[in-house]
């Protein structure tokens, strides 16, 4: 299985529902909460997250080498299992 | 004030401002209740009811941009989804927003 890690925020709903996403699917997960860590660690996360071409919104979701943006449980799918 | 009573006022600030840009509150309750609470500890914490679903900045200009309802800022984006970001607000004809996806301003028609 492709490691999965959730870039999110603790105030935002939609990083709670994809938690819950792929706790439903028993799908070992790392969360990283962005507004958690300290200003150095933040500036890393904002500048991967942009250089992978996301924006400060979140949830960020990296799923092996992909990432996306958002709660989107089709992408996350796709980028699962290659669809 | 308390955290219900500021969670009302934001409601009451919101809707006349939303009312006008052709969105609503979300119908999903238990969201909006959820949503704006977070705005209302934000508010508490920061002075601002900044969006609970962007991550703030060193970049003030770039931090207003997240300031609720930040529908303007983003309205091509928001429009596409039919929603806004964090999902508080939706367009005036949506009755499942279940239905409607999240999805970055970089796929906007993909």
């Amino acid at each position: 299985m492709k490691k999965v890690t959730i870039y999110a925020l603790s105030t935002c709903l939609w990083c709670k529902k994809t938690r819950k996403y792929f706790e439903d699917k028993k799908i070992e997960f790392e969360a990283v909460d962005y507004d958690k860590q300290d200003e150095a660690r933040q500036e890393e996360l904002m500048a991967e997250m942009r250089a992978a071409g996301g924006t400060g919104s979140f949830p960020f979701v990296k799923i092996g080498g992909a990432s996306t943006q958002g709660y989107d449980p089709e992408e996350f799918e796709k980028l699962l299992y290659n669809k | 004030m308390s955290a219900q009573a500021r969670k009302e006022a934001l409601r009451f600030l919101f809707e006349p401002v939303i009312d006008k840009l052709g969105y609503k509150f979300t119908p999903v309750e238990e969201d909006a209740e959820f949503l704006l609470e977070q705005e209302a500890i934000l508010e508490a914490g920061t002075g601002v009811p900044y969006c609970p679903c962007q991550a703030r900045t060193k970049d003030r200009a770039e931090n207003m941009r997240m300031v609720c309802p930040c529908i303007p800022f983003h309205r091509a984006h928001y429009d596409a989804m039919r929603r806004c970001w964090c999902g508080l607000f939706v367009h005036k004809d949506v009755t499942d927003p279940d239905k409607l996806k999240q999805f970055p301003e970089s796929k906007i028609g993909k």
